[in-house]
Parts: structure tokens; sequence; C-alpha cells
């Protein structure tokens, strides 16, 4: 049983999860989110993206000195790929879109990724990092579900900024259908509703596909 | 305050010129989510009030010196529209009133925010009074922490504003324009409704201990319908959002 709960609203659980504070008397919530009983946990509706190690984030280079390069993340800390520690692997050009991995938070600020790999071709989409654990899905499912009804490869960024390549038709289908889920993160089933929508839209993409891997 | 010699009748047959009863807030409606661009915002009618909050951020401290690695920078801006009627206050734009309104205000916000979550970051809180008839310090102040949840920024508590005020020997609630200007006594309060901690309270005019007492209850009285209402636009928006 999922109830919408605001900041302050008390939560009936003993630990302190994500978007939650203890102010002496007991777990509340401080965001506005759904609230799991049965799993004691909150899943916020909105809000910034919160780093994590180990995560994978997806941006543009927009800065290289000595071989330390900068990304934007689309968020205000910064973030550096220490290209020295690479090798030639880490030879990326000012405007081109990276993907990588957090490997370090140095003074609560700045964001040190390591794994650097460059995304070559294809558009940058954002959308609401709250909304990221929907597009991907439990166990990747939702995300490789749009790559194979679109005909399109994704990386999805848990900073809300995804990476899409593929044919013209085939991004324009999957913005659509990654739109499609943000604005309907909180329904459940939606891995199928995706799917009917994405069957009827992206025939086409899909048979070009299927043509392609029979030649 | 408007001048003693042509005070108007405030209280008409034992209730306030526009009829309210002492303890009786006027027709109060929020939504939010209205600005797209905004990460977080609030549309709120309060009688003849009109109020546009909206919030940006996290995003990155700008001038760069004030940024704070151990925490986030809020900042503020409560601003009257030129158009909204704001005789008795002055020129529109920034002096010394909006000033110190955005000054309390953010003081206020920094209590409840969660600003160690965000180092280095900073929030960006507007508060556009569209249309005033007193008051617009508390419907800003209610709005903006509506755009605040809305944004999904970690806070302790979505707070309200309300303005309690004297007139003669009675202690009313929720002051108008012409109540403001005439009536003996108005003291806008902001509160945090989880302890019922108390982030601003200002005065003007005077009030006995017992007055005080019988004024911040009605004003703890007034709060549960106004954070009802609060919760009830956030609820309206994600339901939509859900729909």
């Amino acid at each position: 049983m999922r109830k919408i709960v605001f900041p302050g609203e008390s939560l009936q659980i003993a630990r302190r999860s994500s978007c939650t504070y203890n102010d002496g008397k007991g777990v509340c919530s401080s965001a506005v989110g759904l609230f799991d009983e049965e799993r004691a946990s909150l899943l916020p509706l909105e809000g910034p993206w919160q780093p994590r190690i180990d995560e994978t984030v997806v941006g543009t280079i927009t800065d290289c000195k000595n071989y330390v390069y900068t990304v934007n993340l689309s968020y205000y800390c910064r973030a550096l790929i220490i290209g020295s520690r690479y090798g030639r692997q880490s030879d990326f050009e000012i405007g081109s879109a990276v993907e990588a991995k957090i490997k370090d938070i140095e003074d609560r600020t700045v964001l040190i990724l390591s794994y650097p790999r460059a995304l070559p071709g294809g558009i940058l989409v954002r959308v609401k990092p709250a909304k990221v654990h929907r597009i991907i899905g439990k166990e990747d499912t939702m995300v490789r579900q749009v790559e194979n009804l679109t005909g399109t490869r994704l990386v999805v960024g848990a900073n809300g900024v995804i990476w899409i390549k593929g044919q013209q038709d085939g991004i324009k289908a999957a913005i659509k259908a990654i739109s499609l889920i943000e604005e309907n993160a909180h329904r459940q089933g939606l891995t199928e509703q995706v799917k009917v929508i994405l069957e009827k839209e992206a025939r086409p993409y899909t048979r070009n596909r299927e043509q392609r891997e029979g030649e | 305050m408007g001048s003693s010699l042509n005070k108007p009748e405030l209280i008409v047959n034992g209730k306030r010129h526009d009829g309210r009863g002492f303890d009786q807030l006027r027709p109060l409606r929020i939504e939010a989510g209205v600005v797209k661009n905004a990460d977080g915002s609030a549309y709120l009618e309060w009688g003849d009030n009109k109020v546009l909050a909206a919030v940006y951020g996290p995003r990155e401290a700008m001038p760069k010196h004030i940024a704070d690695p151990s925490k986030c920078i809020v900042k503020c801006r409560y601003s009257m529209a030129p158009f909204s009627g704001i005789d008795d206050h002055g020129r529109s734009g920034p002096n010394r009133r909006s000033t110190e309104i955005s000054k309390v205000a953010r003081e206020a916000f920094e209590n409840v925010i969660l600003l160690n979550d965000y180092p280095g970051g900073m929030i960006e809180i507007f508060m556009e009074i569209l249309q005033s008839d007193g008051g617009t310090r508390a419907a800003g102040i209610t709005a903006a922490s509506v755009a605040l949840a809305n944004a999904g920024i970690r806070m302790k508590d979505i707070v309200y504003a309300v303005s309690a005020g004297r007139i003669d020997k009675h202690i009313v609630i929720d002051v108008d324009m012409l109540e403001d200007n005439y009536s003996d006594a108005d003291m806008p309060v902001v509160v945090a409704p989880r302890n019922n901690d108390v982030l601003l309270l200002q005065m003007d005019g005077g009030l006995s201990t017992e007055q005080f007492s019988e004024a911040m209850r009605m004003v703890l009285e007034a709060g549960k319908r106004i954070s009802a209402e609060q919760k009830r636009a956030l609820e309206d928006y994600y339901k939509m959002a859900k729909e």
C-alpha cells in the first residue's frame, strides 16, 4: 500500500533512509514522495539528483587543462576526469559526450569520474533525475525494451542525462517513450504500456532492424 | 498605518468590515507546478492577493565567492509587480520594504531546508506579488513553501504564514489591506507546523500578553487550514501528473 507523504510527516519506520530525517521524535519525510508501508521505503516524486559513488553518469566535456577534463553533468558540482590515469583512452574533444562512473566525491563538491567512455554521435536528452530509476526499470528491462523496439542505443545517466543514438525516426520514438515514462513514472505496469505504444508506433524501425539483422 | 482621523469602521455588527468572523480566513486557493521552466512553482490566491512563487536549484552558486562548501546558499526575492496596487508601498522593484521581506523570508526558509544536503549549491526563491490586498508577505511565504516542496528540495517541513491583528480589543486573523492600514496591531507569523516552531514573528503596534496568546492560538488554528490547502495543492498536482 503506497500513500503520498509530505515534508515533516512522520513515517512509521525505525531507521533513516533516503529523503528522510530524524528530529529526535522519530523519522520524518523530507520530500513529497510515495511511502510504501510494507517495504518501509520512500520514493521521492521530485527532487534534484544526489550523486553517489559508482553511479553511471552522462555529460559533455566542457574544458581540458593538463589532461584534466571538466564534465558538464547538468548539476551544480564540478565533475572531473583526470585523463592522465586513463592514457590514450581519454582523448576527448571539447563538446563531446561521455559516459563515466563516479569514483569519488571530494569535499562533497567535486565529483571525480572514472572509466570514461566517449559516446560518439547521438543526442543528449534531459529528464528529471527522480524518474531515472523508472526509465532504467528493474534489471534494465525498460531501457532494453525501448532500445529493442526503437532500434536505438541508450545510455542513461543517474544525473538525468540520456544519450540516444540511432536512426532519426528511432530517436524520435525513443524520446517519445522516455517522455511517456517520465510523465507516468508512478503508474504500475508501465513496461507493458510502453511496449504496446511502441509496438504500434515503432513497428517500421524494428522491421528495418530485423531486416538489417537478416541481411 | 493610516491616520486615526479618517479611520473607517472596521467592526460592523460584531463582524469585520468584509463580513468575516474574527477567526475567519479569506478564501485560499493554491495551485502547484504552474511555471514550466522552474524546478518548482506555485500560484496562490488568498482573498484579493495573487502571488506567483518559483524555485530554481540547487544550482551553481553565483557569484562564486558566496558558495559555501559545507552547505547551500538560499537567495530569496520578494517583489511586488508595478500593477499590483502598491499605493501604500512606494515604487515597485527593489526598495527597503522588499529587501526586508526578502531577508526575513530567506531566514525562515533557511530553518527548514536541509542545507547540508546541497553543499556548494544555491537555491533561489522568487515571490512575485501580482495583486496585493494586505498580508502579501504571508501569502508569498505560503506560496514559496509549496514551490519548494514542488521542486523536491529536501526540507523538514512545509511552512505557512499568516497575519494576526488587533482591532480595538478584538484579535483577528488574516488581516486585509484596510485592516492592515488602520488596525491597532498586526503580526505576521511564519510557522513550521510539525512542532509549531515559530520561524518569523514581526509586530506592528501593541498587544498585551493575553492578546498575544490569543493571537498565537488563532494563528496555529488557522495554520491547520492553510497547511491542508498547501498539501491539497501538491496532492492535486501529482494526481494530475499520474492521470
